[in-house]
């Protein structure tokens, strides 16, 4: 085989690991974000937090927001609410950022696996 | 009130269930600190269960069961004990596990926590990515949404008790179901049945009887192969896109998978 294509399909390979390593850790961030409040569930978004907050500005206290399931739910503090969400999304990302640059800058698929 | 994992174990000539629900409910004490009750038709003696439920088996089915993309083999499928789960789980909130279900974290503590009196699995992912999952969305290319009985949590209400004789008579009824829902192929598959029951359910359009399983599951097909556990850290070889017989390497961590291919799930857990 030509030297060039065999160096292409070598990286090629690696990326279509690194691809799917990349996706498996996206997966669990999505389901890191989930956060369990009273039987409900919340995906922790970036509107999710703003609107905690916009509720806090004007001075509510208790809220109903409605889960990822439809079923609308009764937050008894919202400030305390935000805070455990605010918490949810930091560790998250947190794990998510570290294990995507230890990840990010493997170049083998022996390193990519950890074999 | 009384809370469990109950799960069903029928060996056939070459896949070792039994093994398999012991390795799940090894998992299942670890990540979810719940009792395993076992539903089989052998004697069982391990302490690792709770329970140890017989079941006579009504028929079984001859499925072709995969290992890996180049190697397949027809095999005795006995799956209809799964109807009876109801009448069969000695708890009153029963989360209902596949034995090929691989748990490594404790997402699923949340069915016990949330409100709806019936979960089942909805959201799972594809770990190839390129597959054509249509047959998981819905039952056919014209019929009802795709649930998956891998992952069933129920409570014991009046509700959940009319599902499943629904289920029961949907089992005794098949050949009628199956024509009704427009699926192919020969094989009772409790997915299917779960799905019709669901869609009746529901008043036969899309409600909210049942609710998905918090998250999502990861899964692999028979098509892909384990190739190692180590704890809570799994290996695949996941079959290539148009590649028949090569794979890309995968490593999961800390995150439960659904593992369809039984030989290599098997052969894994010799080598655990």
């Amino acid at each position: 085989m030509d030297e060039r294509l065999e160096k292409a399909i070598e990286i090629s390979n690696i990326m279509k690991t690194l691809s799917g390593q990349k996706k498996i850790l996206k997966e669990k961030y999505q389901n890191d974000l989930l956060f369990f409040y009273n039987g409900s569930q919340f995906l922790v978004t970036y509107d999710l937090i703003s609107f905690c907050n916009t509720l806090i500005s004007l001075n509510q206290e208790e809220h109903i927001l409605v889960d990822d399931n439809g079923i609308p739910t009764l937050i008894e503090n919202i400030e305390d609410f935000r805070s455990k969400i605010v918490d949810t999304y930091a560790q998250a990302s947190n794990r998510y950022y570290t294990e995507y640059n230890k990840l990010k800058n493997k170049r083998s698929i022996k390193d990519i696996i950890d074999l | 009130m009384s809370k469990g994992i109950l799960v069903f174990a029928f060996n056939n000539s070459h896949i070792n269930y039994i093994s398999q629900a012991i390795e799940l409910s090894k998992r299942a004490k670890r990540h979810l600190n719940l009792p395993v009750s076992i539903v089989t038709d052998i004697e069982i003696q391990n302490s690792v269960f709770d329970n140890v439920i017989f079941y006579n088996l009504k028929s079984q089915n001859i499925k072709q069961y995969y290992d890996g993309s180049l190697s397949n083999k027809g095999l005795a499928f006995k799956n209809d004990a799964r109807i009876a789960a109801y009448d069969l789980s000695p708890y009153e909130e029963t989360l209902v596990l596949d034995t090929d279900f691989l748990i490594a974290d404790d997402k699923l503590i949340h069915c016990f926590k949330q409100k709806n009196d019936f979960c089942i699995l909805t959201n799972a992912v594809d770990i190839a990515g390129f597959r054509d999952i249509r047959e998981f969305c819905h039952v056919s290319d014209k019929s009802v949404q795709f649930y998956w009985a891998t992952i069933v949590f129920f409570r014991k209400t009046e509700l959940n008790k009319i599902f499943f004789d629904l289920l029961n008579h949907i089992y005794e009824n098949w050949y009628h179901y199956k024509q009704v829902y427009q699926i192919e192929g020969r094989t009772y598959r409790n997915d299917h049945a779960f799905s019709i029951a669901i869609h009746i359910m529901n008043g036969f359009v899309d409600n909210d009887f049942a609710v998905p399983i918090p998250g999502s599951v990861l899964y692999t097909t028979d098509r892909d192969i384990l190739y190692e556990i180590d704890q809570d850290d799994f290996v695949f070889l996941i079959e290539k896109e148009k590649r028949l017989g090569e794979y890309t390497l995968v490593r999961t961590k800390n995150q439960s998978v659904h593992v369809m291919n039984k030989f290599s799930l098997d052969e894994a857990l010799k080598n655990e």
